[in-house]
């Protein structure tokens, strides 16, 4: 059984659209996966959305807690990259593209992301920040 | 599980807790010198824009103030680039190390019970439910809180070093320097250190400077807040540029809210010839003036050879543009001060 925590706009869910921001977005939604198969769909809001720094930890601590092992970001900065490789949580690269949460699961079950490890933009990159994808703003370096 | 905005000391147990912040930056811990009558004469040497002559006029008012006679300590403020002993040819001495606290986890006497972590205004340790918090360094800010409220004493006070001070002499005035470690984050602490020394020679030897002249970095950011905080007397160097009006005017704005008394100084001012206009716009926002540095070839040989324009024993031109500029600086600057040698 694999838990993959997603960021989410809104409430969150399968039909939601994935957040491409870590720290600053407005849900997670947890997707139990087992045998290739979604089992299980929980949202968790996230708390961190407005906070004045750390979110990236707060929000890889809400990750952590709901048991995740698997985490599939846009952007992600330094301090959360920090978090979540010393708790040993799988990170993939979503495509820059606006899609559901379910979308972006059976890119993953397909195995077509890639593993990452490090920030891919700076401290506070998603601060003051509107969700989804910037139009044509490239990624940075991949790990 | 979800973590509440704005917890404060949580399950703190039942000592009451005492916040101490004395590793945080805090400019209003210090005392106001002014109410001391024989404390020396500190003037603070800024500017917003980078390139200006900061460091040009401090190095040359402090050789001036020796040649005239005074005690002088010139104190380099500008931890990521310090560079002031370069100019008057001297050499990094007498290195001290600048602590700055870190929590070391005590595995085994921790609790997990995560009250630290809860209590961590910058999120600085990851706590996940029943686990050892890890702390995540580049957030710390070293307020010491995670070890005050830990209830099993699980957390030590450690310390890293984040940058060095150093003391050193050049053309008979003494310097004091402060450097930031490349890629550490907190500058503000050194500048702090740097204010802990000089307070702590005026306690201790209150009769070993008659004038302390202190050089910022550019910008106006707390490094330089807490050091024009510490000034009786502010000079902003500018030069005659959109730039440098602009950031002038932010510099003046600091100022102003600082209380502090200011007189800016003009560098460059012959650049392409818009001295008068550049003169008279400051004349128009009430900017008083210190004086003027015309672009100068002397000026120019001085900083290349890492001698300053103004030592006494110089073999620059003594009726030149220059060194006519910085006299007549010096002057009015004695004058403000109120100083008769």
């Amino acid at each position: 059984m694999v838990i993959i925590a997603i960021p989410s706009d809104g409430e969150g869910g399968l039909k939601d659209k994935m957040n491409s921001r870590f720290g600053r977005c407005s849900s997670f939604t947890f997707v139990t996966v087992e045998n290739n198969e979604i089992t299980g769909v929980k949202t968790v809001p996230n708390p961190a959305s407005e906070a004045m720094g750390g979110a990236g930890i707060q929000a890889a601590q809400i990750v952590a807690n709901n048991g995740a092992n698997e985490l599939i970001v846009g952007f992600l900065g330094p301090n959360a990259a920090q978090s979540l490789n010393a708790l040993n949580i799988k990170i993939f690269q979503a495509p820059n593209q606006e899609l559901t949460i379910k979308e972006i699961v059976d890119i993953r079950l397909k195995g077509k992301m890639d593993l990452i490890s490090s920030a891919n933009v700076g401290s506070h990159y998603g601060m003051g920040r509107g969700g989804g994808f910037g139009g044509g703003r490239g990624r940075g370096s991949r790990g | 599980m979800g973590w509440e905005e704005g917890v404060v000391l949580v399950g703190a147990g039942e000592e009451e807790v005492e916040v101490n912040r004395s590793n945080q930056v805090n400019s209003f811990n210090l005392k106001d010198y002014k109410l001391m009558p024989n404390k020396p004469k500190i003037v603070c040497v800024t500017g917003g824009k980078g390139g200006t002559g900061k460091t040009l006029v401090a190095v040359n008012l402090a050789i001036m103030f020796k040649n005239s006679g005074y005690k002088t300590l010139l104190v380099d403020g500008d931890s990521e680039n310090p560079n002031t002993y370069l100019l008057m040819g001297g050499q990094l001495e007498n290195q001290t190390e600048v602590p700055f606290f870190k929590p070391k986890i005590l595995e085994e006497e921790c609790t997990k019970c995560g009250i630290c972590a809860k209590n961590c205004a910058p999120h600085a340790l990851l706590y996940i439910d029943n686990s050892v918090p890890i702390p995540i360094l580049t957030v710390c800010s070293g307020c010491r809180l995670c070890y005050k409220v830990c209830p099993v004493n699980a957390i030590e006070p450690d310390y890293k070093v984040i940058g060095w001070t150093y003391s050193t002499k050049a053309y008979d005035v003494d310097l004091l320097i402060g450097e930031l470690k490349p890629g550490e984050a907190r500058s503000a602490a050194i500048i702090d250190t740097l204010m802990n020394k000089i307070e702590n020679i005026i306690d201790n030897e209150p009769d070993k400077y008659d004038i302390i002249v202190l050089d910022t970095a550019p910008g106006a950011h707390c490094d330089v807040e807490l050091l024009i905080g510490k000034a009786d007397l502010v000079i902003p160097v500018t030069e005659p540029t959109k730039f440098g009006k602009l950031d002038l005017i932010r510099i003046i704005e600091l100022i102003k809210i600082l209380n502090k008394d200011y007189r800016a100084i003009v560098n460059r001012s012959s650049l392409l010839g818009f001295r008068d206009q550049f003169m008279e716009e400051l004349n128009s926002m009430n900017i008083p003036l210190l004086g003027d540095i015309p672009l100068n070839d002397d000026i120019v040989a001085s900083y290349c050879q890492a001698i300053p324009l103004m030592d006494a024993d110089g073999e620059f031109d003594r009726s030149g543009e220059g060194y006519q500029a910085f006299l007549n600086i010096f002057n009015n600057l004695r004058e403000w001060i109120g100083l008769n040698k």
